[in-house]
């Protein structure tokens, strides 16, 4: 009865391993240091604090559409997916894994605050290893791709590595940025962020600004089949190894960027100051459509 | 010999005759309301302060607790629902003392405290019908305090989409002559539409600010939880489907905004569009907005409304009720009225229900009140008309005996533990401790437990229509309430034995695989997905937005 009944099927609310079957090949996916070898944080045991099995995060191996990819996903309802020293060392090994046997691509779920706080510098040390090891994988040419679409988004250190992929795919209740918006409001006060106004905090780290911004690739519903049919659109497309010139451009671009929307507070200003129809209406839309307006408005 | 038997109609000339000089015709200026109050309102008074569910007449009740107590003072106060401060207010600064009502979420812990502080006097706490009904019969207000939309030069009131009790206290109040007071968001030339003529009210003052409206019956889908997707499948198949049940009214609440959810997805699966769910007596819920775009719906007749529903409703005048000028009319009376006597089922939650039933939403230091969950939640004796679903319910419950009438579908849904692991069975209500505590006559039951017809757990339905004896239907109740120390108090042999009768159905029984219970199932996930289903009719409150 189930299957006509059912839709859609909802990134945002899935959980990591739920997420990798429904982006990788029917039955592909094998998972390396699996819960069953109980590789737990021993900071959390010191703190007394309760762990998972596999540290909040789950990697592995897999094709899509016939091709091997590794993946990596990280459980946002751990501890915010938080980054500590196992979570780290398990998603910088698969990277190794990929700078050494060469797949098709690396799939990496980001749903994550960051470093895990608990863990101080070795969750610190952590994320900067695995900042490395992707830099490495891509050097070998193996492209990394990131997917944003959870709750906790992608903050922190893991919003670094989001940055540092060869392309992004994000959902519009996928966030990116690097200080989350509680922080911000902690730090420089209400009138700077109020990180209780959702629609502001989506309006600014949202996937549809940052679609719009360009830092996401691809903009896609909250969907499980929608992210995998993204991520098959970026491994066909490839990621060839861009030169210093290309870099160049893009630090200008950026430098450009920053200037242009100086006195933007808010994602809105920005729609606005592109010229985008009915800037107020554009979260309403979904992907497709949005994705027609922005594709419009980059040709233009 | 006409002065004897006209008095009231002299009071009301002589009060009007007191303020004239404060008024302009029929408008008060708003600076003024409260010179008016003073001398229009006599102590002892029984004052109808316009107190609803949603709308609060919240400037008149403001401007009355600001009164001088020296002025007024003794005021007896009926109003159906205590929502606002200022409410409570006006007995703590000793301008009323006594109280009728029947409902006080919002300020419930403060009546209680002056309940024990002996501050006020309750007379009765009732339900929507019955305090209504006193209206004309032994409570009719002196003075009434609504709240409107806009008025007319000549005094005519638009009440807007939240009509709710004001019907009810006019009528009540300007044909025994009392005193109609509206406060008004504007006045303009035209109305829409006029809901109250002009000669059934006195007086109005347009507020400084619109009245206050809470959107109470938004639900946000994204809260739904699994074990609420999977108690509304039991629902469902188990009783929606068995039933046939055609005229319903649901509750507040996730567990019956998830079954609206799961008609056009779970439902439709089940080949039900059409056979079940077609009228309802029910505020314009949001989350019935798939429902209704899927063809499940034929007609919703509503208390009141809800705030962002608006343009929703206009558009779909097919099902809600609307006025000429195509705007929402909403009567609290009357659909009180639908769901008591033309509705078969009601469905909704407690939070606690104890082994004879009997379910209560008290908790101590409370006095909360009733609103109209019993009214609906109730079998109405003097229903006479048939329906399948209630000659149904009728037959189960007189087993080998004559057939002499049929029996509403009553049922509960709750999970078995509520927040904080709070089991929702027990063996003793905390509705007794209270009335001891509030030295009341009678426990505040919501719901009493031989009106329930079932119970609806994770665990499974209880059937207690089926229930020989008081013993069955206590092994019943224990026999779906799951881990709670009532539930694993059960006699197990006697359970399975309830089970083989189908008194008591877990889900397998009736072909339901508990991993198929997943929040995917629900037709709109969060409130954006409302706001499309809608085609964009739907406005949510700004709280309920990510965007």
């Amino acid at each position: 009865m189930s299957a006509h009944a059912i839709t859609r099927r909802s990134w945002f609310e899935a959980d990591a391993r739920t997420r990798i079957h429904g982006l990788v090949d029917a039955g592909s996916f094998s998972e390396l240091c699996g819960p069953h070898e109980r590789l737990t944080s021993p900071h959390l045991a010191v703190l007394d604090l309760p762990v998972a099995f596999d540290d909040g995060v789950v990697v592995g191996e897999a094709t899509l559409d016939g091709e091997r990819i590794l993946v990596g996903a990280q459980q946002g309802e751990f501890n915010g997916g938080s980054v500590g020293e196992i979570h780290g060392a398990k998603l910088r090994g698969l990277l190794d894994r990929a700078r050494d046997t060469r797949p098709a691509a690396v799939l990496l779920a980001i749903d994550s605050g960051g470093v895990r706080l608990h863990e101080a510098n070795a969750g610190l040390i952590a994320i900067s290893e695995l900042m490395r090891a992707l830099l490495g994988a891509r050097a070998a040419g193996v492209p990394v791709y990131g997917l944003i679409g959870g709750s906790c988004g992608a903050f922190g250190g893991m919003g670094i590595v989001a940055r540092l992929c060869d392309g992004l795919i994000m959902s519009e209740e996928g966030r990116l940025g690097l200080s989350g918006p509680e922080v911000i409001e902690t730090v420089k006060g209400v009138d700077e962020f109020d990180s209780k106004d959702r629609a502001l905090v989506w309006r600014i780290t949202g996937g549809k600004i940052r679609r719009t911004l360009g830092e996401a690739t691809l903009l896609v519903d909250d969907d499980l089949g929608a992210f995998r049919g993204g991520a098959k659109a970026l491994l066909a497309r490839g990621a060839p190894l861009r030169g210093l010139a290309a870099l160049d451009a893009d630090q200008a671009a950026l430098a450009a960027r920053a200037q242009r929307h100086a006195d933007a507070r808010d994602g809105l200003d920005i729609w606005r100051a592109l010229g985008l129809p009915d800037a107020e209406r554009l979260a309403m839309l979904d992907a497709d459509a949005f994705n027609r307006i922005i594709d419009r408005a980059e040709t233009a | 010999m006409n002065a004897p038997w006209n008095r009231r109609a002299a009071r009301h000339a002589q009060r009007l005759a007191r303020v004239a000089h404060l008024a302009a015709g029929r408008e008060i200026a708003a600076g003024k309301l409260i010179d008016v109050l003073e001398a229009v309102i006599e102590p002892g008074d029984r004052v109808c302060l316009e107190g609803n569910n949603q709308k609060q007449a919240d400037f008149l009740a403001e401007s009355l607790a600001e009164c001088s107590p020296e002025r007024l003072h003794d005021l007896h106060m009926v109003q159906s629902v205590l929502a606002l401060p200022s409410h409570i207010d006006v007995f703590e600064r000793g301008i009323a003392s006594r109280l009728d009502f029947s409902f006080a979420g919002p300020q419930a812990t403060r009546l209680a405290k002056l309940v024990q502080a002996r501050r006020i006097d309750i007379g009765a706490i009732h339900t929507y019908l019955e305090l209504f009904g006193r209206y004309f019969v032994d409570l009719t207000p002196d003075v009434c305090l609504i709240a409107a939309q806009a008025a007319d030069a000549d005094g005519n009131l638009y009440l807007g989409p939240n009509t709710e009790d004001t019907p009810a206290i006019v009528e009540a109040t300007a044909f025994s002559h009392g005193i109609v007071i509206a406060q008004v968001n504007e006045r303009v030339e035209r109305l829409p539409r006029v809901d109250i003529p002009a000669d059934w009210s006195d007086l109005f003052v347009v507020a400084p600010r619109p009245n206050h409206i809470e959107p109470l019956f938004t639900r946000d889908p994204a809260l739904i939880t699994d074990i609420q997707v999977l108690m509304a499948m039991m629902a469902i198949k188990g009783i929606y489907a068995e039933y046939g049940v055609q005229r319903l009214n649901h509750g507040i609440g996730f567990d019956t905004a998830a079954i609206e959810l799961l008609l056009p997805t779970y439902a439709e699966s089940l080949g039900l569009r059409g056979r079940i769910c077609k009228h309802w007596a029910l505020n314009p819920h949001p989350t019935l907005i798939p429902a209704i775009e899927a063809g499940f719906v034929e007609s919703v007749h509503s208390f009141g409304s809800e705030v962002g529903m608006e343009n929703y409703v206009a558009a779909r005048s097919d099902v809600f009720f609307t006025g000429r000028d195509g705007s929402m009319r909403s009567n609290r009376a009357f659909c009180q009225t639908a769901g008591l006597y033309a509705c078969d089922m009601f469905i909704g939650s407690t939070l606690q229900i104890d082994l004879a039933g009997n379910s209560s939403t008290a908790t101590l230091g409370r006095i909360a009140g009733f609103g109209g969950a019993p009214n609906m939640g109730s079998d109405a004796r003097g229903r006479r008309h048939a329906s399948p679903a209630w000659l149904r319910a009728g037959r189960e419950r007189a087993g080998d005996g004559p057939l002499t009438h049929g029996r509403k579908l009553v049922v509960q849904t709750v999970e078995t533990f509520r927040e904080h692991m709070a089991p929702a069975f027990v063996e003793q209500l905390d509705a007794w401790q209270l009335m001891e505590d509030m030295g009341m006559e009678l426990p505040p039951i919501m719901i009493h437990g031989d009106d329930v017809s079932h119970i609806v757990t994770e665990e499974g339905i209880a059937n207690l229509l089926l229930c020989r004896s008081a013993a069955e239907r206590e092994q019943a109740i224990r026999g779906v309430a799951g881990y709670t120390p009532v539930g694993r108090a059960r006699d197990a042999r006697m359970v399975e034995n309830l089970r083989d009768r189908g008194v008591i159905r877990r889900p397998d029984d009736i072909g339901i695989n508990t991993r198929d219970a997943t929040r995917d199932l629900l037709a709109a996930r969060n409130i954006k997905d409302l706001v499309r289903a809608s085609g964009g009719l739907y406005d949510p409150p700004r709280r309920f937005r990510n965007w």
